[in-house]
């Protein structure tokens, strides 16, 4: 090995090191960087503040996952977040909040089953079609309240939202009972490896046996369960509901699920970085929030973060391509000769 | 039962299977039984539609009619989680390794055991290990499969089948991209498991190998079974000349003329980038050059360097005796006339969806398509020019090229290089996957390019074809020149000087280290 392959072969893994990790550094730089300009960022009140803040967009982030590592893209979030918060609002008036929660949950699932169905079985671009679907629903959600505000007046139904154990939001619990347990499930099920067999290759694993369709379908429906999920925190939260709650959510969710280094386009990516690009996101909006930094210039950082967090794992790609393997294909040099030993005309 | 004894049992049985493809009838009333506990080997010609029947039994694709039943089970294709289910796995001759993932995952892809519902770690190192060790392959199960180079992948789909523990194996092309020992290793596990009751269907080019492991071999011509009979009662001359029917092999022309020595079109000299060493090559009008090398030897790189691919590259290059800059982007390379046609075409040579001529075109539809507005028709009279030359007929320059045989999409990327005025051809593997016939063709078509003054710089992995289609053999071991062999030379010369080359660079390493 000479120098110049010795550099390259240690370019390549000190960049795959920085973008498995990248992320991470990131948001602990960040979380030093706040704590030191805003010593009151870093105290236990404020964290939990955070996470009851940011359950509904963690839970979606979950969801959102499932569908980018299958190669796909789920814009619908928001209006199916948005029709379940309603759901749950309207049912939560006059029955029990568990009842109001299953439903809405339900509305969720379904909502996201059809997205699935639209993208498997008509063949249609999950862009295209959760853009049409996301456009039906909030439609229908706005017909169905009128766009009034549905106020819930039984406080037990506040309980999920509102209420803390020991200073610890309920909210927050089921945000992190959520990543451990659908982040388990991606890392750890066959059916978690069947989502990144599809997404990194769908005609090998469709001929592999992988049932394609099902597994492609479900990632949307586990989406929109996750959405129906965040629609009743939310609603509990407020202890009301409204059709145009937060339309630019699905923005948010996006965001978060890059910034933990899930690459959009399928096959790479993790629950555990949607977390931590949580985190990133939420340490930035809760940071400039303390420091009184006005909000038009978080939105342009925003802006700049995420799109350098997708260069830097791009670059990173680059740097291998460029140096190693230009077209970055496996050498086909490795072969041997084909048939020798074939030599008998 | 004794029953079953007596009556042999079927493990595929295919009924008048038909498929058609816009244009072309790709399967045309197919009925084969295949006995359980046999390797089947099925050959023919590229386009004789053993792939499509193949795929039909895996799933992959549908059938028009007929009928399929696997160990009894009736498939309806096109579904092949069902076929999976019926006890059938593929290894299909395109790669379909999923490159994001591990070996390990890749391997048991779709089958990964589990214990609980969660994914049983240690079975699966244990399957995978198993796996890997009858085929004499070592590899860490937990490197990402995209970083394996064609034969690792190649051999990750081989274990993937064998290790299904399904009962009917399909096997296509297994061994393209394999060397000698892989698949002689490969054979062995075949022995192996037939003797346990597997049964094989190898579809393979290289008729030595299905003679010698194959119980019964069927050849197929456009679309039909030729003919089925045992392996015993086949004899090589007997295979080609069921395959190609009534037309038979053309040698290929030798050189003609003496050689010119003028001057070079083509001089490299102190080429250098990682893993290349060259520093002096000589290219000259009308000549086609063979690359020959052992694995790791760096023919692609060699070439991709020389084509402008490799960023990392320094050296020397006069064209025509006029020193310029060494290229470092395929454009610059082309300005000079020097351009590759790789060895993937599908992924790296052709857009598939576009037609024929639109892909000649590709990289100068100014010109292809007569002025700032394009059309299918202008390209077509555009690129019919060159595809005249090279025998590629008309009407297939409308077709969307990735229906074409690989013999055309050949033809279409030579094509491409022709109209660009490119005089330096650099061919990797352009044989590949390519059938008898087709590959005399290709090589006519090289020879023909020759003698209009072109330089032509190819490699193959198959060293009798290198050795038999070129007019000088550059012989390289580890990105060096360890040898020039003059036309006439046998294989063996080439893999003496390889394996001298070989043991030389490794001498040189412990020396150095």
């Amino acid at each position: 090995m000479n120098i110049q392959e010795f550099l390259l072969r240690n370019i390549k893994i000190a960049t795959r090191a920085f973008s498995s990790v990248g992320a991470f550094v990131a948001l602990v730089l960040l979380i030093v960087g706040v704590t030191i300009a805003q010593p009151h960022f870093l105290v236990y009140g404020n964290i939990m503040n955070i996470l009851s803040q940011w359950a509904p967009v963690g839970v979606m982030g979950i969801g959102m996952t499932f569908v980018v590592i299958i190669g796909g893209f789920d814009l619908s979030v928001g209006s199916i977040y948005a029709l379940c918060a309603v759901t749950s609002a309207a049912i939560g008036q006059s029955q029990s909040p568990v009842i109001a929660y299953v439903v809405a949950i339900a509305v969720g699932f379904v909502a996201g089953t059809l997205n699935g169905l639209i993208v498997t079985w008509l063949r249609v671009n999950p862009f295209i079609a959760t853009l049409g679907s996301s456009l039906a629903i909030s439609g229908v959600t706005l017909i169905l309240t009128g766009n009034a505000a549905i106020v819930v007046n039984n406080p037990s139904f506040g309980i999920l939202g509102a209420n803390r154990l020991g200073g610890f939001p309920y909210s927050g619990m089921l945000m992190i009972a959520l990543f451990v347990i659908l982040g388990l499930i991606l890392a750890f099920t066959p059916y978690g490896q069947s989502i990144y067999a599809v997404g990194g290759n769908a005609d090998a694993s469709r001929l592999a046996g992988i049932r394609t369709f099902f597994v492609t379908g479900s990632s949307y429906a586990i989406s929109g369960l996750c959405a129906g999920i965040a629609g009743c925190v939310t609603a509990s939260q407020l202890s009301s509901a409204q059709a145009t709650i937060d339309p630019n959510l699905v923005f948010n969710v996006l965001t978060v699920v890059v910034l933990g280094g899930t690459v959009l386009g399928g096959g790479r990516g993790a629950v555990w970085r949607t977390a931590i690009g949580v985190g990133i996101l939420a340490t930035l909006h809760n940071g400039f929030n303390l420091l009184n930094i006005n909000a038009y210039y978080q939105n342009i950082i925003q802006g700049f973060v995420i799109v350098a967090a997708s260069a830097s794992v791009d670059w990173s790609r680059f740097l291998i391509v460029r140096s190693a393997n230009p077209l970055n294909v496996p050498g086909p040099e490795d072969q041997l000769f084909g048939n020798q030993d074939n030599k008998g005309e | 039962m004794t029953v079953s004894a007596r009556t042999p049992e079927f493990a595929l049985r295919i009924r008048s299977m038909s498929k058609t493809y816009p244009g072309v009838r790709a399967l045309d009333g197919v009925t084969l039984d295949v006995m359980a506990s046999q390797v089947h080997g099925v050959v023919g010609e590229n386009g004789a539609g053993k792939s499509t029947l193949m795929k039909m039994v895996s799933g992959a694709i549908r059938y028009d009619s007929g009928s399929l039943e696997v160990f009894g089970t009736p498939l309806p294709g096109g579904e092949p989680h069902r076929a999976a289910d019926a006890g059938v796995a593929m290894v299909y001759q395109e790669l379909t390794v999923v490159p994001e993932m591990s070996a390990l995952g890749n391997v048991l892809l779709g089958r990964l055991p589990s214990r609980a519902g969660v994914v049983w770690r240690q079975k699966a190192h244990a399957d995978f290990d198993n796996a890997a060790k009858s085929l004499g392959f070592s590899i860490d199960p937990d490197c990402r499969a995209g970083d394996l180079s064609t034969a690792e992948q190649q051999l990750l789909e081989i274990m993937r089948a064998l290790s299904s523990q399904r009962k009917l194996i399909i096997l296509d092309e297994p061994t393209a991209s394999l060397g000698p020992e892989d698949v002689r290793r490969l054979h062995s596990v075949i022995d192996n498991l037939r003797s346990r009751g597997s049964t094989f269907m190898y579809i393979s080019h290289d008729l030595g190998a299905v003679l010698e492991i194959c119980d019964v071999v069927t050849v197929m011509r456009e679309g039909r079974i030729v003919e089925t009979r045992p392996a015993k009662e086949w004899s090589r001359s007997d295979l080609i000349h069921a395959m190609l029917g009534s037309h038979s092999l053309a040698a290929t022309t030798p050189r003609q003329g003496s050689t010119d020595i003028g001057e070079p079109l083509f001089a490299i000299e102190g080429l250098r980038a990682p893993g290349v060493d060259v520093p002096s090559l000589l290219l000259w009008p009308g000549e086609i050059v063979g690359l020959a090398g052992l694995v790791g030897s760096g023919r692609t790189r060699l070439l991709r360097t020389i084509a402008g691919l490799n960023m990392a590259s320094t050296g020397t290059l006069l064209v025509r005796g006029q020193r310029v800059k060494w290229p470092r982007t395929a454009r610059q390379a082309v300005k000079y006339g020097i351009a590759l046609a790789p060895e993937d075409r599908k992924l790296q040579g052709l857009v598939l969806n576009q037609s024929a001529a639109w892909n000649v075109a590709l990289g100068q539809f100014k010109r292809g398509g007569g002025g700032y507005f394009v059309s299918s028709k202008r390209f077509i009279s555009w690129a019919t020019s060159f595809t005249s030359r090279l025998g590629l007929r008309i009407e297939r320059l409308g077709r969307q090229v990735g229906t074409l045989s690989g013999g055309n999409q050949q033809k279409v990327i030579l094509s491409r290089l022709l109209a660009r005025g490119v005089d330096g051809l650099l061919l990797d593997e352009p044989t590949r996957g390519i059938d008898v016939g087709a590959k005399s063709q290709v090589f006519e078509t090289l020879r023909e390019l020759a003698n209009r003054g072109s330089a032509i710089l190819w490699t193959s992995s198959e060293l009798d074809e290198v050795v038999a289609n070129s007019d000088r053999i550059i012989v390289i071991a580890g990105g060096r020149v360890v040898a020039e062999l003059p036309k006439g030379s046998t294989v063996r010369d080439v893999l003496e000087h390889s394996f001298t080359g070989v043991e030389g660079e490794r001498q040189k390493v412990e020396a150095g280290a």
